[in-house]
């Protein structure tokens, strides 16, 4: 009964962002929700690990500037088409999330968020010094929009919308399938209890090189993205504040969902945009509004709206025993909502 | 996925509002006096805020007294100037998205931006409609290069200097050239240029050992590198209050020689740190309040007025007070306020009748590039002095042209 | 010869500040298993009450300090019950995410309470003395004795002393300590108001050689983060070690590979040496 529900709101969901460019003619908010699909796409690839595996890279925005300055450099220096560039930088940020995960996760807990802490930093730093390549500081300028494709042409920002938008569809439907997939399971046992995982023959090591090696690809898919949408490219895409905002989006909107990562972002972000009025305020706001969303709604929107929702259910069918929270839906059993994704220490 | 479907109604609802609360801030007042709104996009949060907040209050200055007059009238129209300011944070890809929001939010037709990765970024989107006019506050001469038909460059280009600044010093101090400037690209530029310039004139450039100003915890380990090499001029510069400081741990190492400040630290700033007795034989920036023309005078005199005794009045502040001044005669001159292109044509123009009080700077021409100039003089400190040396016109591209 | 004995005095200065946050910051992770990211924020609120205290109500250098000190352990007893102390079940990414925004809405705090330009703090220590031929910065000079002394303290405060001793049963088991009668709610207030009041010693000490302002924590935060990983999380001598290695590799790699570089070298040490041994290299003997 409840999959046709999901399945409806997804399609109005579809439709309405379908219909969004037709409803304002303002490239401001156009351009705000380009941003948040683009970002949302990253935010997916960070799920793929911190919600699925528990565990927390902080290399991800790291691996996002990896694939925005692979797409720019090539678009920019080399002339290369988007076409082309787009899948390069996707198989460029891949390989290298495959090496660094081979290193990485020989790590655990605390460690490993540490570590791919400095990862992150140093990537940053090679972008802001590797100044031949790739600009330095200044960044790298004048990154073309997507050339064009067949009888497609993607100069105007609606063109782009669409573009976005289906590439950010094609990720959800590929997050969907994986975490269904045997391979999403293998995962799901991971996060819950690795030496058990391993006892019944999951070869863990494998597994999660396997789900970093994803996330990546999906941070250097959306940064790919990026680099032609902004035409501008500066070391600060990679940087600690990018990293920072990636993890609130996901750990507001709720990690281990399949809306929550792309709810978390589109609110956010409109939430900051909302606060710039505040100039120097919107931090004085932000930071409480953040700890006392962490303490009272752990589980972020996804875990607020579930429990809302639940009680109201339970009001509308109180005789029912059978409908009494006791007896969660099949997936909830799969995946209990008072058990928060865990960035589990290593010892 | 426990909670897909309701998390997905409740993001469908923000959405669909969010797209349907399209709201513009513009129009007349009630005395049918127009509004127009200036847009601005810098960093106002973060380590470079108290940099922002000096170019806003140049431009509150511009538009307090410009509305108080009262006497902007375009196309017999009374015009009143608001300033909208967003905070970019010094992220040029922040710069984008509000620069994007002031065109849509607030239809500015003139966009201040203090900074050159956020003027790089923001260039090309000023050509698209809604264009806009961007009053480009850096001295990067990148800004120029890019031949955008819309940009009014306000500071003089920073490769002006490093001619008479290795000549002064060279002659004065020696030929071995210390490099201590911030790691910035903006730093490595202005490194770039003075140690190509030192060797031109026959001196000898020593180990490079610059560093990041804003991240660097203890200046002591550069600066017992760089006096390691025993140099006669240093070239030093970044933000004002850490190149002080890194004057200071040089002069207490034992450093007897000269500086080369870059144009980004301001010695009147560095005075509130240092001693001017450590900064002796400094090349640099002249502080504003040592001029003594009628512009500058009045400007520096209504600054204290309006922010106080303690807040100097530095050139960051009156370039964009001027700059301002200069937009808002433009477009009295084009007989419009939302017409980017007629004002830039009348820039020029405007900066030539701008009266005097006015003026902070006596800079009478933008060029055909885009670029406000006109007799720039810099300072070199001697005997605890300001000893000015002027800075040549560029000849040829630097002449008024339009 | 003589460069290299100036930079080594140089690297110590240096790695007697790293040493005192990262103290901080491991006590926090040690006994609590927080990964405090506002540790940074509160060093530099540490910095901007001195000055305070120093510059607006005219106290002594000394006595600044001292204000210092006791306000930020206050600050971070209300931190502990306020924001972590709820998240105490909680997975530790939640007690990070907080923490950041602690860290946010300090610095904007700060900034709105102090402005945003450099502040500079005059310190009685400002002269230069002479040491074995080589001139070294009474204020350097200073930092380096009172690190030592401050560290040294601790050590014997968590090794001598009954509530130390109950400190360190905490570190090693929570659960443990509760049982044999450790009030773990006092120790955790407890922990909590030493590690800021370590932050802002720290800060206080190195003021005089910088400048404060809203965002001066944040390099060091991260590079603190890198020592207690180095020295293995939770670790009191690790993270003093740690802090030393560190500085001296920054400051000598600064002088013989290339300063453009030497912000970066902390986090590249981290990644080789993670690489080789994951748990860091003095693990916690437990």
């Amino acid at each position: 009964m409840r999959v046709p529900t999901t399945r409806i709101l997804w399609l109005a969901a579809l439709l309405a962002a379908l219909a969004f460019p037709f409803l304002t003619d303002n490239l401001y908010f156009l351009s705000i929700v380009i941003t948040a699909f683009i970002t949302a796409i990253a935010v997916y690839g960070l799920n793929v690990l911190v919600g699925e595996t528990g565990q927390l890279s902080l290399a991800h925005a790291g691996f996002f500037g990896i694939g925005a300055y692979t797409a720019g450099i090539l678009a920019v220096r080399f002339d290369l088409s988007f076409w082309l560039a787009l899948p390069t930088a996707v198989a460029v940020t891949a390989f290298l999330g495959f090496l660094v995960g081979m290193v990485a996760l020989r790590t655990r807990g605390d460690y490993f968020a540490i570590f791919t802490l400095g990862v992150g930093v140093v990537i940053t730093g090679i972008l802001d010094l590797w100044e031949g390549v790739t600009g330095g500081t200044d960044g790298l300028i004048g990154v073309p929009p997507p050339t064009r494709i067949g009888p497609l042409t993607f100069e105007s920002l609606e063109a782009q919308y669409y573009l976005y938008l289906f590439c950010l569809a094609l990720t959800i439907l590929a997050v969907r399938n994986l975490s269904r997939s045997l391979v999403g399971r293998t995962l799901l046992a991971i996060r819950n209890d690795e030496h058990l995982a391993e006892a019944i023959g999951i070869n863990v090591g494998r597994t999660k090189r396997l789900s970093f090696t994803i996330s990546t690809s999906l941070a250097g898919f959306a940064g790919a993205l990026y680099a032609p949408f902004l035409g501008y490219l500066g070391p600060s895409v990679s940087g600690l504040v990018m990293m920072f905002n990636m993890l609130l989006y996901l750990m507001i909107g709720g990690a281990a969902s399949l809306a929550g990562p792309l709810v978390g972002t589109l609110l956010l972000m409109a939430a900051t945009q909302g606060l710039l009025a505040f100039e120097e305020y919107q931090l004085l706001i932000l930071g409480p509004l953040l700890v006392l969303s962490i303490i009272f709604a752990p589980t972020g929107i996804a875990g607020l709206v579930n429990r809302i929702g639940q009680r109201l259910s339970d009001r509308k069918t109180k005789p029912g025993p059978s409908a009494a929270p006791s007896s969660p839906s099949p997936k909830n059993r799969a995946r209990p909502s008072h058990a928060p994704p865990h960035a589990e220490a290593g010892n | 996925m426990i909670s897909s479907h309701r998390l997905l109604a409740l993001g469908l609802i923000v959405v669909t509002v969010g797209a349907c609360s399209d709201e513009a801030s513009e129009g007349t007042d009630a005395d049918g006096t127009e509004v127009v709104n200036i847009g601005f996009s810098g960093p106002l949060s973060g380590g470079a805020a108290f940099y922002g907040q000096n170019v806003v209050n140049g431009l509150t200055m511009a538009i307090d007294e410009l509305n108080q007059a009262g006497d902007i009238e375009v196309n017999e129209q009374a015009v009143r100037f608001e300033l909208v300011t967003l905070d970019d944070r010094y992220l040029p890809n922040e710069s984008a998205t509000n620069v994007r929001r002031l065109l849509q939010q607030s239809r500015t037709p003139v966009i201040f931006v203090p900074h050159v990765g956020g003027i790089l970024a923001v260039q090309p989107m000023s050509v698209r409609p809604p264009e806009f006019l961007l009053s480009a506050y850096s001295s990067d001469p990148r800004i120029l290069e890019a031949a955008n038909p819309l940009t009014l460059m306000i500071p003089p280009r920073y490769d002006g200097y490093f001619e008479p600044f290795v000549g002064a010093t060279m002659e004065a101090y020696g030929n071995r050239l210390g490099v201590l400037p911030t790691n910035t690209s903006y730093g490595r530029a202005w490194a770039e240029g003075v140690t190509e310039e030192w060797r031109r004139q026959g001196g000898e450039v020593l180990g490079d050992h610059s560093v990041d100003y804003n991240t660097t915890t203890d200046f002591a380990g550069p600066v017992t590198q760089t006096l390691a090499d025993a140099p006669d001029v240093i070239l030093v510069g970044g933000p004002s209050q850490p190149t002080a400081l890194i004057v200071h741990a040089l002069r207490q190492q034992g450093y007897e020689g000269g500086f080369i400040v870059m144009d980004q630290a301001k010695f009147e700033e560095m005075e509130q740190i240092i001693p001017r007795t450590e900064l002796e034989g400094s090349v640099g920036v002249y502080p504003l309040e040592a001029y003594t023309s009628v512009g500058t005078v009045g400007f520096v005199e209504r600054f204290h007025e309006k922010f106080g005794r303690e807040r100097l009045p530095t050139s960051e502040v009156a370039l964009n007070y001027f700059g301002m001044h200069i937009v808002a005669q433009a477009m009295e001159l084009a007989g419009t306020v939302a017409d980017p292109q007629a004002i830039r044509g009348q820039l020029t123009e405007a900066a030539r009748q701008l009266s005097e009080d006015r003026k902070p700077y006596e800079y009478d021409t933008v060029t055909k590039e885009g670029h406000l100039t006109g007799d720039v003089v810099t300072a070199f400190i001697q005997n605890g002095e300001y000893t000015a040396i002027p800075i040549p016109r560029r000849s040829g591209r630097g002449a008024p042209v339009e | 010869m003589t460069l290299f004995f100036q930079q080594l005095v140089n690297g110590i200065a240096l790695g007697s500040i790293y040493g005192l946050v990262a103290l901080g910051l491991t006590l926090v992770y040690g006994v609590l298993k927080i990964p405090n990211f506002a540790h940074g924020a509160l060093y530099m609120v540490g910095a901007y009450i001195t000055f305070v205290a120093a510059v607006v109500y005219g106290m002594g250098y000394i006595g600044a300090i001292a204000v210092a000190v006791i306000v930020l352990a206050g600050i971070g007893v209300a931190l502990e019950r306020v924001v972590f102390n709820p998240l105490r079940h909680a997975p530790r990414l939640h007690s990070m995410i907080a923490a950041l925004g602690v860290l946010l809405f300090l610095e904007a705090g700060a900034q709105l309470a102090w402005g945003a330009e450099f502040r500079r703090l005059p310190s009685p220590f400002s002269g230069t003395v002479v040491l074995f031929g080589l001139p070294v910065a009474t204020q350097r000079l200073l930092v380096i004795v009172a690190a030592v002394a401050v560290m040294i303290g601790l050590s014997l405060f968590l090794k001598r002393t009954t509530t130390g001793a109950a400190i360190e049963a905490m570190a090693q088991d929570r659960a443990g300590a509760l049982l044999v009668g450790i009030d773990t709610r006092k120790i955790a207030m407890l922990t909590f108001a030493i590690s800021a009041a370590l932050a802002a010693f720290a800060a206080a000490l190195v003021a005089p050689l910088n400048l404060i302002s809203p965002t001066m924590g944040e390099a060091v935060n991260l590079k603190a983060f890198v020592i207690i990983i180095l020295g293995g999380m939770g670790s009191i001598p690790g993270a003093v070690v740690g802090g030393y290695l560190l500085a001296l590799v920054e400051v000598l790699g600064g002088t013989y590979i290339s300063s453009s570089f030497s912000q970066l070298i902390a986090f590249a040490v981290l990644v080789v040496v993670l690489a080789f041994r994951p748990t860091g290299l003095f693990t916690r003997g437990v």
